[in-house]
């Protein structure tokens, strides 16, 4: 999924996959700050967000 | 090629005659010069319809999908894998397949030579081993097979079926040294704008017409996702963003499966290279899992099975 | 745009993760607040559709996790 997403111009640090067991709080919250540090880093996604109707 | 006419006409003939079959699967020629169809051959005195020439570049399997009677029907390289695909899909069962083998030489690109004389209407084609020769009312045209192979056929690797109950000619050499994936390499190359640019000009001719799910022999499901309404998870107009979805999750659900035989670009009636999707998904799988699909029944695809070392480097 | 915050749909399996985090927030540790969690039943539930679907609804980013 991720390489054709990257593939077609997505940028690679938008999606993310991990292992987490429910006893690992703590690799949680690791990966809950790299996560979202990477994605504000990226900006606001520009593409393939569907635009809402203007004819309503 | 007329001698595998012939031959297949010949063959389709005795198997019917025999009762071997009940249906003979196979190509005529279309209307159009160029737009072979597929035939559905049920009486041996029907056999003599049956052609073959580079212009048939439609898939075949999409006839087999959840047949129960015996079948004969015509395999090339691609065709053969995608028949593959479909019996470990168990979409049909090998038993139920004659399959007639035809050392592929590759299929001719028809907007291609539609391009080279220009779009004047074209009303006959003839072809031998090297040369494709067109005639139109004011012209009459001499062009090199080679250079007219569709993009698909130019990086074939299987030109021979992958399974066959007999051949009508002795297997040809397959090429060796391609290098199929040049062009994903360089998209790959881009950097992220660039490639969604590059892609959604490619799709902005996109009309919907769903031509490329309707010619791929993988697409069978009984409800296709861009039908599905609750919920709907891609809208029908023509919008760039619902066409991306699209084209993503078409492309997606070939993964592991396409058989990169070029149905999808030769139906598109705007001409999209709509397989820029899919190879990647080819080239990926192909590096991660060691997996081209269609040429082993034994084997399950990559997708549906589970190994200790699968490739896992994306998770955290 | 210093202060913008993107927003990340999770998909959390329930087993998995979403214990993770329930723990994480039993136990007070901190982490940012651009989640928006959907607990799934396993995230083997989780299709290409529902990450194409989260995108197009303006997702800035998406984070699987089982």
């Amino acid at each position: 999924m991720k390489g054709l997403l990257e593939h077609i111009g997505i940028e690679s640090g938008r999606l993310h996959f991990s292992w987490v067991s429910s006893a690992e709080a703590t690799k949680f919250v690791e990966v809950a700050q790299s996560i979202a540090a990477e994605v504000k880093a990226l900006g606001p996604a520009k593409y393939l967000i569907k635009k809402r109707a203007e004819v309503a | 090629m007329i001698d595998y006419t012939e031959k297949i006409r010949e063959t389709a003939r005795r198997l019917l005659e025999k009762g071997e079959v009940e249906v003979f699967i196979g190509y005529r020629k279309g209307s159009v010069p160029m737009m072979n169809e597929p035939a559905l051959i049920r009486s041996p005195e029907e056999a003599n319809q049956l052609h073959w020439d580079s212009n048939c570049g439609l898939n075949l399997c999409n006839y087999l999908t959840k047949r129960t009677e015996k079948i004969g029907i015509i395999a090339n390289g691609c065709n053969s894998r995608n028949m593959v695909t479909h019996i470990v899909e168990n979409q049909i069962r090998r038993e139920q397949l004659y399959v007639v083998g035809i050392p592929c030489k590759g299929m001719i690109d028809h907007r291609a030579v539609r391009r080279a004389v220009n779009h004047r209407e074209i009303l006959d084609i003839r072809e031998d081993d090297e040369t494709l020769t067109v005639r139109g009312t004011d012209f009459d045209e001499s062009l090199g097979k080679r250079d007219f192979l569709q993009s698909n056929c130019r990086i074939c690797a299987h030109h021979n079926p992958v399974i066959y109950d007999e051949m009508v000619a002795e297997p040809i050499e397959e090429n060796g040294g391609v290098e199929p994936y040049k062009d994903v390499e360089k998209i790959e190359q881009m950097t992220p704008q660039r490639k969604w640019g590059f892609f959604t000009r490619m799709i902005s001719h996109c009309i919907r017409c769903y031509a490329c799910r309707n010619a791929c022999p993988l697409c069978y499901c009984p409800t296709c996702f861009t039908d599905e309404s609750r919920p709907q998870w891609v809208g029908k107009s023509s919008d760039p963003t619902d066409t991306m979805t699209f084209h993503i999750l078409r492309a997606y659900h070939c993964a592991g499966r396409c058989t990169d035989c070029g149905a999808c670009e030769r139906v598109c009636p705007v001409g999209i290279s709509m397989r820029q999707f899919t190879k990647k998904l080819n080239k990926d799988v192909q590096e991660f899992f060691s997996w081209e699909a269609g040429l082993d029944l034994q084997q399950r695809p990559p997708l549906d099975v589970y190994r200790p070392d699968d490739y896992n480097d994306f998770i955290k | 745009m210093n202060d913008w915050q993107p927003i990340i749909t999770t998909f959390l399996c329930h087993w998995c993760s979403y214990g993770a985090a329930d723990l994480a927030g039993v136990s007070r540790l901190q982490y940012p607040p651009n989640f928006r969690i959907i607990r799934v039943p396993c995230s083997g539930r989780v299709s290409p559709k529902f990450i194409l679907a989260a995108f197009r609804h303006g997702s800035d980013g998406i984070w699987v996790s089982g």
